[in-house]
């Protein structure tokens, strides 16, 4: 009997946990996405060539299938800087729909997002649905101008960036829509680099040639566009703070750190320290990184912060942050101890360890083996594409990053691919509808990476919001679901969006209590909800 | 120095007045500055009485200090054939012909002096580092701090060093030793797989050579692979329980490792080793902070920073300060040590380009 029991016991421990030597995650090339990041690297050096592509998991035409949409550089030819030839369909920024087998069909011409307009040398890539007609927006980051596409609800976008007035300029990076004011509208956040243009390029390493550092030149502000819900938005980087902080701004991520009911940005910042703009409830920000102890690493040195994820990673309640950076430095890991505070946790939670020789840029906190703790994705790859010539012990060409997350501690696992890449843009969604988390990255001349979770038994639940009084998306809502909590958001890790669903792993739990703290400042329970299903869960429309 | 001897050696020598008044009028010439003139009449001396061996050795200098020295070596050889004993003439021809380059020539005449600073950078050209290292070190001890003795008594003891690792490499390639030469070769290359080979084949040969582990592990650590730096830091420190790097080290590894408080016993153990190594007193603040024990950061802090007060350790040290006094309520102190942190910090941003 007993012996009955042990194996019995042993029996539902193995169906908990992934067969040895078979990685959780699948690289798979899916039918019908052909896309190459054509990042055009030159002699010259230009710094933006090393620093493309965002992508984006959405549901474009709402059919309930994750579509993506990809990021293109363009073409630097040094005689003619400033152009890129953004109308060739080989520098076209993409966007497949995905069918019901599973593949994909490329739907860019036809759905009005073709040419992205010479002079634009494409970044990333943010998703939001800036008007509240239930059909996701895009906006696109580039060196040169970015875009608003309004989604039409028919398959098709329109450019409506000059009328938007959220043309940008310089060099924007990331992008993110939130609403900081909790009106129900969706604002925008866009990161910018540097200041810098293709006629003042250098490059640096000496005989070397390398791509330059971020310190050789100047720092610049980033930009926050309030939604007037009249199709326009306004520039409001100088009245609500925001500018009054230049830096070296790549990802950006969002999350109410401190419980307020406001969202929060995180800036990722290149080579300096990082910015945390605390939401002063009025329109206006107050960077408080340093005092808040979310700026530096533990030994107060600077950071080259690549990608952002704004997520709890031990299950406190509390959104933490980790930033990614490059090698020589290790990636930084901010937990919230709460009362504004943060401390580098780096060391305890094995991410030091884990990092150091390497240089990461999407980042994302998801549960990948659904057993109710957000393990680490980060794809890699060097700045410097002749690294190996300054420090032999450094490469170009890096691993995929995945650590699972147990009790805190992340611990290296296969990622399902020992390809070395130059990763750069990642995002995470359940592209197959299967309650397993994947992911999409972009690599840099390459084709885009689909990492296509083989799941296990655990259950799961994945919700959507449907804001009534907030914004549809809920975007800003914090959700608990049996003890873990996720910030609704599509922004975060490095130039990318991610699918707006929130995702929870339950383990070995078959229903579920959902807390949803609505940017509304409705407070929505459900209780005894059946594990393993796609929920929606609308806002009350009376608080 | 030169013209003190040679005034001396003047008031044992009978010259005619005619060649004596040429003479001075030479050194007059010389004093101002007038080399061309001041040649024209040494050279009248040397032509007046071709034994007055002090007139040769006018015309020699005043050539040196005319930097012509190839000009200079003949009057100097011939007044040590008039007198072979004419210390001036030594030293100055020593110098002329190490300044054409001509070291091994040079060598004796300076060896006859003893002028021990430029004997030894003729030492190092013709490969006799450790006679070198000798006569600069001598001199060193009569001008301390000299930059050029200081560069050539460094260059000399790297040429040695080197000397004798290539010794090691054709006498004895296969030995322990010449695979850790190579293996700390390739380090400085930076190139890690060949370093950890060569580190590895020479503990297979000979496992408890000593530093070997401790190399390694710092080939490891600089790769961040962590886990493997422990057990080369752990086995250095078992090696050499009083080496107080190895002990620092070994808590560092442990420390990347999240291992806090087993880092924190290796940094208490290399302090007791090594007292007051900046390096270590930061280490030991911070595994004490993060373990909560806050009097013992700051203990270690402080003391940290009345040791070094400029250096980025020092900044770091105030940084963590500023943290331990945030999480203790004290904003006043907290704020301070920021500050102090921000100064140390504050670098210029580059100008707009446009």
């Amino acid at each position: 009997m007993n012996r009955l029991l042990q194996i019995a016991r042993a029996a539902a421990l193995i169906t908990l946990v992934p067969a040895i030597g078979v990685s959780m995650l699948e690289l798979k090339q899916p039918r019908g996405v052909d896309f190459t990041l054509q990042n055009s690297p030159t002699p010259q050096k230009y710094l933006i060539e090393t620093m493309p592509g965002g992508v984006a998991l959405l549901d474009y035409n709402n059919d309930g299938l994750l579509d993506v949409f990809l990021v293109n550089g363009g073409h630097v030819d040094p005689k003619h800087p400033e152009n890129f030839d953004r109308h060739d369909p080989r520098y076209w920024n993409r966007l497949y729909r995905q069918n019901k087998d599973g593949g994909f069909t490329d739907v860019t011409e036809q759905a009005g997002l073709a040419n992205a307009g010479d002079g634009n040398y494409g970044m990333g890539v943010a998703v939001g649905d800036y008007d509240n007609d239930g059909y996701p927006d895009l906006y696109v980051t580039s060196y040169g101008k970015n875009i608003l596409y309004h989604n039409n609800g028919d398959g098709t976008f329109t450019d409506v960036t000059a009328k938007a007035g959220v043309a940008g300029g310089g060099w924007s990076v990331s992008a993110g829509f939130f609403d900081y004011d909790n009106d129900g509208k969706l604002d925008l956040f866009v990161t910018r680099y540097m200041d810098w243009d293709m006629q003042h390029s250098k490059d640096c390493g000496g005989t070397f040639h390398t791509y330059c550092p971020p310190g050789e030149f100047p720092r610049t502000t980033n930009i926050l566009y309030h939604n007037r819900g009249d199709g326009t938005f306004e520039d409001v980087s100088q009245r609500s703070g925001i500018a009054a902080k230049k830096g070296h701004g790549l990802g950006v991520a969002f999350a109410d750190y401190d419980g307020d009911g406001f969202t929060d940005i995180y800036v990722a910042n290149d080579g300096m320290q990082q910015y945390l703009f605390h939401n002063n409830r009025n329109g206006t920000f107050t960077e408080v990184a340093l005092q808040a102890g979310a700026a530096l690493n533990l030994d107060g040195g600077p950071l080259s912060g690549m990608g952002v994820v704004f997520q709890d990673y031990d299950n406190d309640g509390k959104p933490d942050v980790i930033v990614t950076t490059l090698p020589r430095q290790t990636y930084a890991v901010f937990h919230n101890d709460g009362s504004g505070a943060f401390s580098d946790r780096g060391l305890q939670t094995g991410v030091t360890m884990l990092s150091g020789a390497t240089s990461g840029w999407g980042v994302g906190l998801e549960d990948f083996d659904n057993d109710g703790q957000k393990d680490l994705f980060i794809t890699q790859g060097h700045v410097l594409d002749n690294v190996e010539l300054i420090d032999p012990s450094l490469h170009y060409l890096e691993p995929t990053l995945l650590a699972l997350n147990h009790n805190g501690r992340f611990e290296r696992t296969d990622p399902g691919t020992d390809a070395l890449v130059s990763g750069r843009g990642a995002a995470f969604g359940d592209l197959n509808n299967d309650g397993w988390v994947d992911a999409v990255t972009t690599v840099l001349g390459a084709h885009p990476q689909f990492f296509f979770n083989r799941g296990g038994s655990s259950h799961w639940l994945t919700i959507t919001l449907r804001g009534t009084r907030s914004n549809r998306d809920g975007l800003g809502a914090r959700v608990q679901v049996n003890g873990q909590t996720r910030f609704a958001t599509t922004a975060g890790s490095y130039a990318s969006a991610n699918d707006k669903r929130l995702h929870f792993g339950l383990g070995s739990a078959k229903s579920a209590k959902i807390e949803v703290f609505w940017p509304s400042g409705t407070h929505q329970v459900l209780n005894d909800i059946s594990a393993d299903q796609f929920l929606d869960v609308r806002e009350p429309e009376k608080p | 120095m030169i013209r003190t001897v040679l005034a001396l050696w003047l008031a044992m020598q009978a010259a005619s007045p005619e060649v004596m008044q040429h003479f001075e009028a030479g050194r007059k010439a010389e004093s101002e500055r007038h080399f061309d003139t001041a040649a024209a009449e040494f050279r009248k001396v040397t032509e007046l009485d071709p034994a007055f061996a002090a007139g040769f050795v006018s015309l020699g200098q005043v050539y040196m200090e005319q930097r012509d020295y190839a000009a200079a070596v003949a009057p100097l050889k011939h007044a040590l054939e008039l007198d072979p004993n004419f210390a001036p003439a030594h030293q100055l021809l020593g110098y002329a012909l190490l300044a054409q380059g001509y070291a091994a020539e040079a060598i004796p005449h300076l060896a006859r002096v003893q002028e021990q600073s430029a004997l030894g950078i003729a030492e190092i050209e013709t490969g006799q580092f450790i006679d070198a290292i000798a006569n600069l070190q001598a001199a060193l001890q009569k001008r301390p701090n000299d930059p050029d003795l200081l560069y050539y008594l460094g260059r000399a003891s790297g040429l040695l060093s080197k000397q004798s690792i290539d010794t090691l490499q054709a006498t004895a390639p296969d030995s322990p030793r010449a695979h850790q030469s190579m293996g700390e070769n390739y380090f400085v290359l930076r190139r890690m797989p060949e370093a950890e080979k060569e580190y590895r084949e020479a503990l297979r040969l000979r496992p408890d050579v000593p530093e070997v582990h401790l190399e390694l592990g710092v080939v490891y650590a600089t790769s961040s692979q962590w886990a493997k730096a422990e057990q080369e830091f752990r086995a250095q420190a078992k090696l050499q329980p009083g080496d107080a790097e190895a002990a620092y080290r070994f808590g560092t590894a442990l420390l990347e490792q999240g291992k806090v408080h087993e880092a924190r016993v290796e940094f208490v153990r290399a302090d007791r080793l090594m007292p007051d190594m900046p390096e270590t007193l930061y280490s030991l603040g911070k595994t004490a902070s993060l373990e909560g024990d806050t009097a013992v950061a700051e203990r270690a802090w402080i003391k940290l920073l009345s040791i070094e007060k400029q250096s980025s350790l020092a900044a770091q040290a105030h940084f963590g300060l500023a943290g331990l006094y945030r999480k203790l309520g004290k904003a006043a102190e907290a704020q301070h040590e920021m500050q102090e942190f921000e100064n140390l910090q504050n670098t210029p941003q580059p100008e707009k380009q446009k």
